[in-house]
């Protein structure tokens, strides 16, 4: 607990502010990417303790679509954009250029992945390219991995990074919407500083 | 049918029979059980991490798999297990995620040293593995009761199956 009382909230603001910046480039880049208005909420920044994180966003068994990003360097940290299963497929289908309805299940699965692993390496990209402006720090960038599964299987991953120095992590999440449609369709991005890092972004930041 | 106790992250739970006990979206968590064959006695830990040498305080020893299994077994001789009749089952220890050419790094590879750890306190502890469903990169739901002492594990997509 002694690394939660770290963080005042001064702290947190300038961190919110991190997703600001970054979620606000990538609401533009998933735009650019749809030809579409895309909104974005207010981020949300929290320090939630580990035992809660995989039901922190919805109940643990919602099944959804998650892209994962990480940058390791001079800053550490992961990346994610999530969406429900089954707009994943609207959002997918959103950049295909043509009708995959007559394929196989597991060929529709695999190009929808395909293409949703682009999405999400464009809004994650776009959001990593704003905090390297911010920051000056170059941050390069694993290849997007994807995950169709459990929300709580999921934030597992969050839970035990966090895990191994203390007892609480730290979430940035922030929400798209894609506007223009019949239907909602949206998707969170997920900011999630490796622990040791946070102290390292405050620090250039110059609230530290 | 018992009422199911849900065992969250790094929680641990014993109760006489009749119990079910349940734990939802294990990612590279382990969900552990042990139980006496005979009186039904069961426990449900749901381990995060295989070594508590790094941390600094542990405050929830179901957290990781060194400090569980000690604890887990403590508790079920306290409700009058018997050790020669106990048995474990285990699912979990998934990695949801692949990046090429980083199956080794520890954050991602974290299931799988889940696995081992759990695997190595058991041994270490005399308790027989009976059953497992571990690894994959599908997350698992877990439902234990202790009328069947079956393990029944949900995967999206696949299904329901019974160990």
């Amino acid at each position: 607990m002694e690394y939660n009382d770290n963080f005042t909230n001064f702290h947190m603001d300038a961190i919110r502010e991190v997703g600001n910046i970054g979620t606000g480039n990538a609401a533009t880049a998933l735009s650019r990417l749809l030809g579409r208005m895309v909104d974005m909420d207010v981020p949300v920044a929290e320090m939630v303790p580990i035992y809660e994180v995989a039901g922190h966003y919805g109940s643990p068994e919602t099944s959804v679509c998650a892209v994962l990003v990480r940058t390791e360097g001079e800053f550490a940290c992961s990346l994610i954009f999530m969406i429900d299963a089954e707009k994943a497929a609207i959002m997918a289908d959103l950049i295909i250029p043509m009708d995959i309805s007559g394929m196989g299940e597991s060929e529709q699965m695999s190009i929808r992945d395909s293409a949703l692993a682009e999405q999400g390496n464009i809004i994650l990209g776009a959001f990593l390219n704003a905090l390297s402006k911010i920051t000056g720090w170059t941050l390069p960038t694993t290849t997007p991995a994807v995950a169709r599964d459990m929300l709580g299987s999921i934030m597992d991953l969050v839970a035990s990074m966090f895990g191994v120095i203390g007892e609480s992590a730290m979430l940035v999440k922030t929400s798209l919407h894609v506007k223009g449609l019949d239907e909602e369709l949206g998707g969170t991005v997920i900011m999630i500083p490796d622990p040791g890092s946070l102290e390292c972004l405050l620090a250039k930041l110059g609230v530290l | 049918m018992a009422q199911p106790i849900h065992v969250g992250m790094a929680d641990l739970v014993v109760s006489k029979h009749p119990a079910s006990l349940i734990t939802l979206g294990l990612g590279s968590c382990i969900g552990l059980v042990i139980f006496d064959q005979i009186s039904r006695t069961a426990g449900m830990v749901h381990i995060m991490l295989p070594d508590s040498r790094e941390a600094k305080n542990i405050p929830k020893p179901g957290k990781f798999a060194d400090t569980a299994v000690p604890l887990l077994l403590e508790e079920l001789y306290k409700l009058g297990a018997t050790k020669a009749q106990l048995r474990a089952k285990m699912a979990g220890g998934a990695q949801m995620f692949s990046m090429p050419g980083r199956a080794d790094n520890a954050i991602f590879a974290v299931g799988n040293r889940n696995i081992e750890a759990t695997t190595k306190m058991l041994g270490a502890a005399g308790i027989r593995l009976v059953s497992s469903d571990t690894g994959g990169s599908k997350g698992r739901s877990v439902e234990f009761s202790t009328e069947t002492l079956k393990f029944i594990v949900k995967t999206l997509g696949t299904g329901t199956k019974e160990i």
